[in-house]
């Protein structure tokens, strides 16, 4: 049994080292002093200096944050809806309604990502920023769905119950009691509703209209040109440290708040 | 004007009163947001993908217009167009052979990781493990995949590491092999077969396992016997969220896996992106119909062999 924990232990620990290994190397070339991306030649910060006067690299940084935060409200407002109306009031052929809802989660992107364009083709729909939300919502709607969906089966009614006992209404319950109590679903749904639309390529691409860039998608441009210089990599550094900063507080407050 | 100030508050109060009282009308408030946008926005246009695939759309000038019309004559013209391709079936077994490889791949690593981190990091440290798996998904999918692009490079560290162990003599360069891809999609993907088993491995009683080795089991028998059976709706769930995607994963063939690996995700995107007109939509619609066919075929016999308990969440 020993033997088995130790390799246990080292196979993991191996893993997460070689999943660092991408990253790490990114970081690190992020401060190469020449043009290459395979040999180091010195430190410099040459590639944060031309990053930051890259206009471009920033709006469409700004873009990919903004549509990212309206895709999360309203997907958000969506699923939490759609959530409690599925496991509250049980309506008749819930089931299939719950099994369509989350449809949009398990069809492949690039097949959402055609049929969407095509269709705001056909209808006559011009894209804008509005295409690449609705678009995205449509995909994270359910994934919000799926997460709050399984945090109202989890609790019992008594909160809520004791509240409407205690003379509040049904909308003062849903906002004084139900809403608190879905607090960690809610932001565990905000977090993957974001991640997944911050870094979403191919469906942005195609309900894009022409000259919007997110991030992703003025990456992929500059990929296709063969145009990738280390400044990507200096942006990367930046977003990993800001998420890192991010992370630690996360869970240092709620290392306070699972003691109290 | 008090007056009707006074209407509208007296309706809009009778309003909500029936609201809270009916039952029904709450369900349909509740859901109605969600299952129009869903209706609008991502069913409509796969039935108008489906019928245009099967040329049940037709485009035709009426006075000085172009207007749709739906025609209610199917025929299979682009699906035989799609399958008799040369490059068709390449494709499909490509896109198969590169989602059944990664699937299989992601599992025999992320098993042993979830179990580790189950039953042997204490809570503390299970956060911060989660923390660092969960970290490098902030840089954009297509900045890391490219990450690996420079490693794969002939100057790159994975070759001159080979060369320093002496396992190659020269240079080698592995963009552009299947191999190539096959690192990277496992690399990618990981993460989203290790969460869903983690999740399930994490909730498994202890005791259970405990029992099994004082009732005698072997540590191998207890894995098969308890451990595995208990962690199934796990990779169920986690053979679907690498399986499906991966079979349409175009990014990584484009970036490390160069002009030779053409899978079914790249051909519906040239399709759209390089055939203009109509031609291009319907036929990239079919192949597009074809994937999701494959799927719906891939996940029916993966239930009716493996399980069909699934447990995301």
């Amino acid at each position: 049994m020993k033997v088995v924990d130790t390799l246990l232990k080292i196979f993991f620990w191996t893993v997460m080292v070689l999943i660092y290994v991408p990253i790490a190397v990114m970081v690190a070339f992020s401060f190469n002093a020449s043009r290459s991306k395979v040999v180091f030649e010195g430190f410099s910060l040459e590639n944060y200096i031309s990053l930051f006067s890259n206009e471009r690299v920033w709006g469409s940084f700004y873009n990919s944050i903004w549509t990212a935060l309206i895709v999360v409200v309203v997907s958000l407002i969506l699923g939490i809806l759609m959530a409690y109306g599925v496991t509250r009031y049980r309506p008749r052929g819930s089931t299939i309604l719950d099994s369509l809802i989350m449809v949009p989660i398990i069809i492949p992107e690039i097949v959402e990502a055609v049929t969407l364009a095509l269709f705001l083709s056909i209808v006559g729909i011009p894209l804008s920023p509005f295409t690449i939300i609705i678009g995205h919502v449509a995909f994270d709607a359910p994934l919000a769905y799926l997460i709050l969906k399984a945090r109202f089966q989890g609790w019992n009614r008594e909160y809520e119950e004791a509240a409407m006992t205690l003379g509040a209404d049904e909308i003062r319950t849903f906002v004084k009691v139900t809403i608190p109590l879905m607090m960690p679903a809610v932001l565990a749904a905000a977090f993957l509703t974001f991640i997944w639309s911050y870094d979403d390529f191919i469906k942005t691409f195609f309900t894009r209209p022409t000259g919007f860039d997110t991030l992703p998608v003025y990456i992929w441009t500059r990929v296709a040109r063969g145009r990738v210089e280390l400044d990507i990599n200096a942006l990367s550094t930046i977003i990993v440290l800001v998420a890192m900063i991010f992370t630690y507080l996360r869970m240092k407050l709620e290392e306070k708040q699972s003691t109290i | 004007m008090a007056a009707g100030a006074d209407g509208v508050v007296s309706l809009l109060s009778r309003l909500a009163d029936r609201i809270r009282r009916d039952r029904r009308l709450k369900t349909i408030l509740f859901l109605s947001p969600g299952l129009i946008t869903l209706a609008v926005f991502f069913f409509l246009p796969f039935v108008v993908s489906l019928l245009l695939s099967f040329d049940m759309l037709v485009r035709e000038r009426v006075g000085n217009t172009f207007v749709w019309i739906l025609s209610l004559q199917p025929n299979l013209e682009y699906y035989i167009k799609f399958f008799t391709s040369p490059g068709t079936s390449v494709s499909i077994m490509q896109s198969l052979y590169y989602a059944s490889f990664t699937t299989i791949g992601t599992l025999l690593i992320s098993f042993p990781m979830a179990y580790y981190m189950a039953f042997k990091l204490d809570r503390r440290r299970k956060n911060f493990v989660l923390f660092l798996i969960f970290l490098p998904f902030w840089v954009n999918f297509i900045i890391r995949v490219y990450a690996i692009r420079f490693l794969f490079h002939p100057d790159g560290i994975v070759s001159t590491t080979l060369m320093a162990l002496g396992i190659t003599d020269g240079p080698i360069s592995i963009i552009g092999t299947d191999a190539a891809v096959l690192i990277t999609m496992v690399y990618s993907y990981l993460i989203f077969m290790l969460l869903p088993i983690y999740g399930v491995v994490e909730k498994i009683n202890k005791e259970l396992i405990e029992a099994a080795y004082t009732l005698g089991a072997t540590p191998f028998k207890t894995l098969v016997k308890v451990t595995l059976p208990l962690a199934k709706p796990g990779i169920i769930a986690g053979s679907l969220l690498v399986f499906i995607p991966a079979m349409g994963e175009f990014i990584i063939p484009i970036i490390v896996g160069g002009g030779k690996s053409y899978p079914i995700g790249r051909l519906i995107f040239d399709q759209f992106i390089k055939v203009s007109g109509i031609q291009g939509w319907a036929l990239g619609s079919a192949a597009a119909m074809v994937y999701v066919g494959l799927i719906v075929i891939a996940t029916y016999l993966y239930f009716r062999f493996v399980g069909r308990e699934v447990t995301l969440i």
